[in-house]
């Protein structure tokens, strides 16, 4: 449950915060997001990485849809994909890799922060 | 442990944020480009779909009001000049500015600077030549001569830069987003350099060429084969014509001694085959209505996005519509209330080249009669993407720049040549286009012309009082015969032109009885006019159907004038076709296919219209015979210009047998025949290829008419294989890669109706539906209302907005 939330809460922040800020701005948001939530790991990178890679699949497909333009099938064409079927692949993955990868640096920078009190309760 | 765990992933996570931030080689950066929020993805939408109601665009003296048609077309309403230009300069920022741009750094030779250093020769060769020289001399003519002009040009940057400014990541075109890079700010001098740029796309010369050939074949077989007066020439002001004025005396050197060398360099880039124009106007007497028509189709390189773009601009004072220049103020060819016009280019070789003898290798010196002359220097400094930038030395005589020198010369030849070229010279000729924006009648129209220098250019006229008007302007060299044809010494002050035809005694004519005026890049006069007067590409087939055409037609409609722009009757091939076949004979007679393309040939009008096969057959075996009877001439290794199909149509009717078609080279004695049937051999095995790989030979498919994006790689920005007629040599010159880059036509009466389309789309964006939605009405010959708006006209409206 955890995990979907934290995949829906991504995109939302994507969605609301990307239209005025770079990608890497974006990232920067979520790794603090996934510092502040706390999933861990994994499931961190997963669902940081649907998050924003199904943002940018939804946003470029609605681009695409609402104004019917044959850009995604030309860009396909010119950066060598043959169709825009692969340019919304590519988006897709890449926004999964930034968001994931932003995810788990968040999540791992809060068991930075958490490691002392384990420490200290495992010691005694 | 976990230190090192998490400076691990936070490396990886940085390392990939930069990394698609980064160009790797021709790979753009990757995040910025497929970001939905601010890459590509954003340049989807189109115009009406981002239309805004109020813009905001500062130092207006009063608000400006934009609506676009249907078409994207936008109407400007503005109540001062300089109001106008501003917000011109904004909205063609708005659709137009990649290529604005792009086109500017072109002709100031810093495409390495987008591209890296596979331009860098490209850049060289523009810099060599002055164009940014000639625009630089330019500003300065205007700000001391012209200050009122010069403001207007500031205006106009400032709108452009208000845009720029404005310019959100999103909505950045998709070329910047591809290849990298940002706009940078717009000045008055980059639309001076844009006419620059015109110049240099539409001026040539063939001096080098002919200082080859006249070493190659001698003064009398250069005369017979390239004759400058060829018989049955139809010129542009009507034969005939009374010259009335007293012409400048030109003195010609008694003995001249010509730089003898045969020369082996690459040549400056010419304007490509194909580049031309046609353009004319009908009096009311030869009218259905009795009123004037204008009609102006300029033939050029066929790019998306297109070089033109339509616009009404208005003020209380005037309102003119049509054809822009992005980058130019006003319009270029259109009309207004009173008048309209037109432009084709007037080729004339006013571009001369001189062989500079430098004192020493230090080059700091050249001889100049008995004297040794001061050379300068210009140092240019090209920046090259990913790269240290070039320095270039161009050496610069009081002729002009030494383009070829030991440093820039591919062949090594050792040699220098200092090019005199009109374009570098000061010259306004933005203010020939602002004065005809707002004229009224004849006297506007010349007072208008007498600013234009460059590129020459024939501009009809028609006015609304029911004059039509032709005249041939430019800043053309006084020369004695045969000056500049050929390369001279530039160490003999003899050599120099001697001044300039003034502009009252340039070709023109006024309602002359014949009842119409025409252009089609022909001879501008008969062998009377009282100046020298010589080019290698005068036009001799569109101009003489056009004129045939134009002296039987009576009851003239627009609709005439429109057919007759998208008229495919092939007069080369008229006259060509039955020569070359009787000179076949019957020697193919056994051979199926061949008599299948012979019946083929026999029954065809010599349309060539999209689904004629004629013109395919005849358009192969007449370049395989063309290039058969000079074989030997093009053999050579100088560079050198091939006699024109007219005149080889010339010789093959009056003397097939005659030494022209001779090779020297073999035993037998070949004469027109010959080549004939060795082209139409040749013929049949390309043929043969075609119908094999191909299938259809129809004349649409064969010539496979494209529409090119500005960057050539772009394929999937360009439209390929259009359907339509025509080609190089028939008026509706629509040829592989060149073709009417606009079609106007306009009627004079108490309502001024005009028409108008050209081959692309209002929008510079790939992505919006009005990119190249004009494409396939002008491939079938059809047009768009260009008729005038007023302010409160509210049918047709895409949607309107408030500059503020």
């Amino acid at each position: 449950m955890k995990f979907i939330l934290f995949t829906f809460l991504t995109a939302l922040l994507v969605v609301v915060f990307n239209p005025f800020l770079h990608y890497w701005s974006v990232m920067l948001l979520i790794a603090i997001f996934a510092a502040l939530v706390g999933n861990r790991g994994a499931g961190a990178f997963f669902a940081g990485g649907l998050g924003m890679g199904l943002a940018w699949l939804g946003q470029s497909l609605y681009i695409s849809t609402v104004s019917g333009s044959p850009l995604p099938q030309k860009m396909g064409e010119l950066m060598g994909f043959g169709s825009d079927i692969a340019l919304f692949a590519v988006t897709a993955v890449l926004g999964f890799f930034l968001g994931a990868f932003s995810a788990l640096t968040g999540s791992v920078f809060r068991r930075l922060l958490k490691r002392k009190p384990d420490n200290i309760y495992k010691g005694y | 442990m976990k230190y090192i765990g998490f400076l691990v992933v936070l490396t990886l996570t940085v390392a990939l944020a930069l990394s698609v931030s980064k160009q790797f080689g021709a790979i753009p950066p990757l995040a910025p480009l497929l970001d939905p929020y601010h890459g590509f993805w954003q340049n989807s939408f189109s115009e009406d779909e981002l239309a805004e109601d109020i813009l905001e665009l500062s130092n207006l003296s009063s608000e400006v009001k934009v609506v676009y048609d249907e078409n994207l077309i936008p109407h400007i309403f503005a109540t001062s000049q300089a109001d106008l230009y501003r917000a011109q300069g904004y909205i063609t920022a708005k659709h137009r500015l990649w290529q604005m741009e792009f086109q500017t750094m072109a002709a100031a030779g810093r495409i390495s600077e987008i591209v890296g250093p596979l331009a860098l020769d490209l850049d060289r060769m523009t810099r060599r030549k002055g164009l940014a020289y000639g625009a630089e001399k330019g500003v300065v003519f205007i700000q001391e001569n012209d200050p009122e002009s010069y403001l207007l040009l500031e205006a106009y940057a400032d709108g452009v830069n208000q845009y720029i400014d404005q310019l959100k990541d999103a909505q950045l075109p998709v070329e910047y987003k591809i290849l990298n890079y940002r706009p940078e700010h717009w000045t008055a001098f980059k639309s001076i350099l844009l006419l620059k740029y015109m110049t240099d796309m539409l001026v040539g010369d063939r001096d080098l060429e002919y200082s080859n050939l006249r070493k190659i074949l001698g003064d009398v077989m250069l005369d017979k084969l390239y004759p400058e007066y060829p018989a049955g020439v139809d010129p542009i002001i009507e034969s005939g014509h009374k010259w009335n004025f007293n012409p400048l005396a030109v003195t010609r050197p008694d003995s001249i001694n010509y730089p003898d060398d045969q020369l082996v360099l690459d040549p400056l880039p010419q304007p490509e085959e194909g580049t031309g124009s046609n353009n004319w106007a009908v009096s009311g007497s030869k009218t259905k209505s009795g009123n004037p028509i204008l009609a102006n189709d300029p033939h050029l390189s066929l790019n998306l996005p297109s070089l033109w773009y339509s616009m009404q601009l208005t003020t209380p004072e005037h309102s003119v519509k049509g054809a822009t220049l992005p980058g130019a103020l006003g319009v270029i060819s259109g009309f207004n209330e009173n008048i309209a016009w037109g432009v084709t280019n007037a080729t004339r070789d006013t571009r001369d080249w001189y062989k500079i003898t430098f004192q020493d290798e230090s080059r700091q010196a050249y001889r100049y009669g008995e004297k040794w002359e001061q050379t300068t220097f210009r140092v240019e400094e090209i920046k090259v993407k990913g790269e240290e930038a070039y320095l270039d030395t161009v050496a610069y005589t009081h002729y002009g720049p030494v383009v070829y020198d030991k440093t820039f010369n591919s062949n090594r030849q050792d040699v220098n040549f200092a090019l005199k070229w009109n374009v570098h010279e000061g010259s306004n000729e933005q203010k020939t286009f602002l004065l005809l924006n707002t004229a009224t009648n004849y006297e506007d129209y010349n007072t208008a012309l007498d600013n234009f220098t460059a590129p020459a250019q024939n501009f009809v006229f028609a006015s609304k009082s029911g004059d039509i008007a032709m005249r041939i302007q430019g800043k053309f060299p006084l020369k004695w015969k045969g000056q500049g044809k050929f390369f001279m010494d530039g160490a003999d002050p003899r050599m120099e032109w001697q001044g300039y035809i003034p502009n009252a005694q340039n070709a023109s004519t006024l309602n002359p009885g014949r009842g119409f005026v025409s252009s089609a890049n022909q001879h501008p006069t008969d062998s009377t006019y009282p100046y020298y007067v010589f080019d290698n590409s005068f036009e001799f087939y569109r101009n003489r159907r056009l004129n045939s055409r134009l002296s039987e037609m009576k009851e003239i409609t627009v609709e005439d004038i429109q057919a007759l722009q998208f008229d495919d009757y092939y007069l080369h091939a008229a006259e060509a076709l039955p020569i070359m076949l009787g000179l076949l004979g019957s020697e193919f007679e056994d051979d199926d296919q061949a008599k299948k393309y012979i019946t083929l040939l026999k029954e065809w009008d010599f349309y060539a219209d999209p689904n004629q096969k004629g013109p395919s057959l005849f358009y192969i075996w007449w370049r395989k015979t063309y290039s058969q009877v000079w074989k030997e001439l093009s053999g050579n290794v100088a560079p050198i210009v091939l006699p024109s199909y007219y005149q080889t149509v010339l010789f093959m009717k009056n003397e097939p047998e005659g030494i022209v078609f001779d090779l020297k080279n073999t035993a037998q004695t070949e004469m027109a025949s010959a080549h004939v049937k060795q082209g139409f051999k040749e013929m049949l095995e390309d043929m043969k290829k075609w119908e094999l790989e191909e299938g259809d030979f129809s004349w649409a498919n064969y010539k496979n008419t494209t529409i090119k994006h500005l960057v050539p790689q772009f394929k999937s920005f360009s439209v390929e294989n259009v359907y339509t007629g025509g080609g190089s040599g028939i008026i509706n010159a629509t040829s592989e890669r060149h073709g009417a880059s606009w079609r106007m036509v306009v009627e004079l009466g108490s309502e001024v109706n005009a028409y108008g389309i050209y081959p692309g789309g209002q929008s510079g964006n790939p992505g919006s539906k009005f990119y190249s939605n004009f494409i396939q009405k002008w491939a079938n010959g059809e047009y768009l209302d260009f008729k005038q708006r007023t302010t409160d006209q509210t049918e047709g409206v895409l949607f309107q907005t408030i500059l503020n």
